[in-house]
C-alpha cells in the first residue's frame, strides 16, 4: 500500500471510530479486531501507526488540557471547557494539570490551539517589550 | 728657311735709300729715310713681322691658349667655388634660420608642455586632495555610524539584560511569595478574562 492509500484508509477507520463526534473506545476496539482479521501483518503495521496518530489527534481535539498555577476549582475548569466547546462547536472535556512555574493563571491547549493567560507569559512579554 | 735667308741676303733698304733719295725728295721719302736711319727697312720689318707672327702664333698656340684655358678653368672653378660658397652660405643661413625657428618653436613647445604639466599636476593634486577629503568624510561618517550602531546595540543589550534580570527576579519573587489563595484569585481572574 502506498502512503497516500494508508492515510486514506486510516482516515476512513477514524471516521468509523467516532460516535457523536467523539472517539468511542468500543468502536476503536471493534475496528482493531476487524483489522487484525482482515489484513496481513505487513500491511497492518503502517496502517495502525497512522490510525493511532489520528486517534491521538482526535482525542486531543476533544480535550482542553489546562495547565494552571495554584489550585483551580473544578467549576472553573468546567467553565473553561464550556467556553471552548462553545467556540469550537464540539464537546471538549477539561484535563487539568498543576504547574506552579506558570506563577498564576492558566494555559489551555485544545488540539493545535493554545490559549495562554498565565502571569509567566505576561512577564515574558513585558521583558520582550522592554528589550 | 729659304725665304728668311732670301730676305737676309737681300740688300738693305737703307743702303738703297740714299740712291733713291738722291732721285726724289717727297715727304714719304723723308719718312722712309728716317726709318732707314733708325735701321728699319721693309724686308727686315716684314721678316720681323713674320717672325713675330710665328712667335705669336706659337706662343698663342702652345703657351697663351693653354694658359688662357687654365686661367678660364681657374676662373670658372673660382666662380663655381664662389657660387658653391654662396649656395653653401645661403643653405647655412637657411639652416640657421630653420634651426632658430625650430629652436624657438621647441622653446615655445617646451614652455607650453611645462605649463600643461604644471596645470595637470595642480589639477591632479586638487583632485587627490578632494578625493582624500571625501574619503576622510566618508570614513568619519562610517565610523560615527558604526559607533552609533554599537552604542544602540549595547544599549539594547543592556536594556534586554536588565529587563531579563528584572523579569526573572520578579518571577522568582512571585513564585516564592505567591500562596495558593493568591494563585486561585489569579486563576479566577483569568477565567473571567477568558469569558469576556
Amino acid at each position: 500500500m502506498s502512503a497516500a492509500s494508508v492515510r486514506a484508509e486510516a482516515k476512513r477507520l477514524l471516521a468509523l471510530s467516532l460516535e457523536g463526534g467523539a472517539v468511542s473506545a468500543d468502536l476503536v476496539g471493534a475496528v482493531l479486531a476487524a483489522l487484525t482479521k482482515s489484513r496481513p501483518a505487513h500491511q497492518l503495521r503502517p496502517l495502525l501507526r497512522v490510525y493511532l496518530t489520528n486517534i491521538r489527534r482526535e482525542l486531543a481535539r476533544g480535550e482542553a488540557r489546562i495547565e494552571h498555577a495554584g489550585p483551580l476549582a473544578s467549576a472553573d475548569a468546567d467553565a473553561i471547557a464550556a467556553h471552548f466547546s462553545k467556540s469550537l462547536g464540539r464537546t471538549v472535556r477539561p484535563v487539568a494539570r498543576r504547574n506552579d512555574a506558570l506563577l498564576g493563571g492558566f494555559r489551555v491547549r485544545v488540539g493545535d490551539d493554545v490559549t495562554d493567560l498565565t502571569a509567566s507569559l505576561r512577564l515574558a512579554n513585558l521583558a520582550k517589550s522592554l528589550s | 728657311m729659304t725665304l728668311l735667308s732670301a730676305f737676309l741676303a737681300a740688300e738693305p733698304a737703307h743702303k738703297a735709300a740714299p740712291a733713291a733719295a738722291t732721285e726724289s725728295h717727297g715727304p714719304l721719302d723723308d719718312i722712309i729715310k728716317l726709318f732707314g736711319d733708325f735701321g728699319v727697312d721693309g724686308p727686315h720689318l716684314l721678316v720681323q713681322v713674320i717672325n713675330f707672327c710665328i712667335l705669336a702664333f706659337v706662343l698663342y698656340r702652345f703657351a697663351i691658349k693653354p694658359a688662357l684655358g687654365q686661367l678660364e678653368e681657374r676662373i670658372r672653378q673660382a666662380e663655381q667655388l664662389q657660387q658653391d660658397r654662396a649656395a653653401a652660405e645661403a643653405q647655412l643661413a637657411a639652416a640657421q634660420k630653420t634651426a632658430e625657428a625650430k629652436l624657438v618653436a621647441a622653446s615655445d613647445e617646451a614652455v607650453k608642455i611645462l605649463a600643461d604639466a604644471r596645470n595637470s599636476a595642480k589639477a591632479a593634486i586638487e583632485a587627490a586632495k578632494a578625493e582624500a577629503q571625501a574619503a576622510q568624510i566618508d570614513v568619519i561618517a562610517k565610523a560615527k555610524a558604526a559607533i552609533e550602531a554599537d552604542r544602540v546595540k549595547m544599549m539594547n543589550e543592556v536594556r534586554g539584560e536588565v529587563s531579563r534580570l528584572v523579569v526573572e527576579t520578579a518571577a522568582k519573587v512571585l513564585e516564592q511569595n505567591l500562596d495558593d489563595a493568591q494563585r486561585a484569585r489569579l486563576n479566577e481572574a483569568a477565567v473571567k478574562q477568558l469569558a469576556h
